[in-house]
């Protein structure tokens, strides 16, 4: 996750500080821990629900 | 003739308007006043439009007197959020980065209010690019509860609601992902609706102040029947928005009045039990008490993946804002505050796959949720599970109720927005404040949330839900042991200063 991090850090320049870097990666870890129930569920035969442009 | 500015609402003035008994001009000058006069108090404006107004309703009275009434909000103030596009009035979205921009068309929302004669008052204070439910804005200050300013208006449209419930406006317009209406509603006590996605047009609305998927044009008005009148001005296809519903719009105010006996009403469980503080499961089961004594039958209702809400709805909101704010990243980011920037980055490490991994899930909760509303026809829920906080509070991170303190972010919120959307056609479910609970001299509400597209279940609810701040429908509240009033008055201090 730093990784990932620092690398965009680098490609938006950022100019993230350590502390702000710790800071988002642990952030990060709890949202990882929050999605992990997406992927203990059942979704082979569910398709996305997304909102489709109706334009003709 | 006199108008008391903190009793009004649409519904009563608007046939006094019409009839020319009071004056578009002298009802703007009224609530312009209480603006001007509240506003170092509250924060509920960021930016006043005097002149324009005073033009404007001038060419009110004009046409009123010369027969050419155009309908209920002719000549009534309102006041618009600062995401909402506003033909040469500036827009900031709450931050900087757009302090300066003036737009050179309105939102569909406010043209329609414009073109129905409504007079805009000005743009009121939202949370930073509404990423938060408190409006504590660092560019543009905090925005008090109009009840005791030592606490949160709510948000991120909490500048609206503080406005309608202080009086300096008869309604507002506001914009809702997860409660950004409804939240701020129940903690100002006025009405708070969130349409069904596609009702109301989102074009104007300002990129990244929302989800693309989630966000709503929402209205926030003293009462039920004002909503009703509000709804049906800005409601309706709209061929600038791709996302608009071509939907029949019905009359939104045949319903009010009538009986809702025998009506079906889903006490939902499951979602909030563990983070509701006693207060607000007292104040809920009381409002059950009330239901049933109106003939409703109440029963408790829930979906098995509940659990899944918080996942998707933190995904979706967040990787869908962070993708709209990405020209800003690379060239402004010094421009956010640091809280709102670490929250874009978070969510720029989301995987891609895990955000299709939300919407999939999304369908699953969605269709309980559509089968769940078959059974009942409204669901009655906390629209928020705790006390209002103070500002404090909220600046330390935490809210404390039932001797706990929780991080903010661990309260739950947003069912509507993740848990009740669908394809094509229909998308977001509509959710509305109701009746008003006070506590700690601030008030919170429980929120009903009918299917999609049937206004109508909640506009019967009039009896019961007119419990905005004073008069009759909160005094009708009081009667029936809903709410106690906060001081020996009952009475809104700042509202009423």
């Amino acid at each position: 996750m730093e990784e990932q991090l620092r690398k965009i850090n680098r490609e938006y320049a950022f100019n993230l500080s350590e502390a702000d870097i710790q800071t988002i990666a642990r952030r990060a870890e709890e949202f990882e821990r929050l999605f992990s129930c997406l992927y203990d569920i059942d979704l082979s035969d569910t398709a996305p629900l997304l909102k489709l442009d109706k334009r003709p | 003739m006199a108008v008391d500015a903190v009793a009004a609402t649409i519904s009563e003035l608007s046939p006094l308007l019409r009839r020319k008994k009071i004056s578009p001009v002298g009802l703007t000058l009224l609530y312009l006043e209480r603006a001007k006069r509240l506003n170092p108090l509250l924060n509920a404006y960021t930016t006043l439009t005097e002149e324009q107004a005073l033009a404007d309703a001038a060419r009110a009275e004009r046409e009123i007197h010369q027969s050419l009434y155009r309908g209920p909000l002719h000549g009534v103030p309102f006041s618009i959020k600062d995401n909402l596009s506003t033909r040469g009035v500036r827009t900031t979205a709450g931050s900087t980065i757009l302090a300066d921009w003036i737009p050179d068309f309105d939102a569909t929302a406010v043209q329609r209010l414009k073109d129905a004669g409504a007079i805009l008052l000005g743009k009121t204070n939202m949370h930073e690019w509404a990423l938060g439910g408190t409006t504590i804005n660092p560019f543009y200050g905090t925005t008090h509860n109009p009840w005791n300013v030592d606490y949160i208006a709510g948000g991120s449209s909490g500048g609206s609601a503080a406005a309608v419930a202080a009086a300096m406006c008869l309604s507002s317009i506001g914009t809702d992902s997860a409660q950004s209406v409804r939240n701020p509603a129940s903690m100002c006590g006025v009405v708070g609706l969130k349409p069904t996605y596609g009702r109301v047009s989102q074009y104007g609305t300002v990129a990244g102040t929302g989800a693309y998927s989630t966000n709503h044009t929402g209205l926030l008005t003293r009462t039920v029947e004002d909503c009703a009148l509000v709804l049906q001005t800005i409601a309706g296809h709209d061929p600038k928005d791709p996302l608009s519903a071509n939907a029949p719009v019905p009359n939104f105010s045949l319903g009010i009045g009538k009986s809702v006996k025998g009506m079906k009403v889903g006490i939902l469980r499951g979602y909030f039990d563990e983070f509701t503080a006693k207060e607000v499961s007292a104040s809920i089961c009381q409002a059950v008490a009330v239901l049933n004594s109106l003939g409703m039958q109440t029963e408790e209702v829930t979906t098995p993946h509940l659990g899944l809400i918080p996942a998707i709805k933190v995904c979706t909101s967040r990787v869908e804002n962070a993708a709209a704010h990405d020209p800003y990243l690379r060239t402004k980011a010094n421009e956010y505050s640091k809280a709102t920037l670490h929250s874009y980055i978070t969510a720029l490490l989301t995987p891609a796959a895990t955000y299709v991994m939300a919407q999939r899930a999304r369908r699953i909760v969605c269709d309980e949720f559509d089968d769940l509303l078959k059974r009942v026809q409204l669901l009655i829920l906390p629209t928020i599970g705790f006390p209002v906080p103070t500002i404090e509070q909220c600046q330390a991170g935490y809210v404390e109720f039932d001797g706990k303190k929780i991080p903010r972010q661990d309260c739950r919120g947003g069912l509507e927005s993740c848990a009740a959307s669908r394809s094509t056609s229909q998308a977001c479910r509509r959710s509305a404040c109701v009746a008003v609970f006070p506590n700690r001299g601030c008030r919170w509400v429980c929120r009903l949330s009918p299917a999609l597209f049937k206004s109508h279940c909640y506009f019967r609810w009039r009896t019961l839900t007119n419990g905005s701040l004073n008069g009759t429908g909160a005094d009708r509240l009081c009667q029936r042991k809903i709410i106690r009033p906060i001081g020996p008055s009952g009475s809104c201090p700042s509202a009423r200063a």
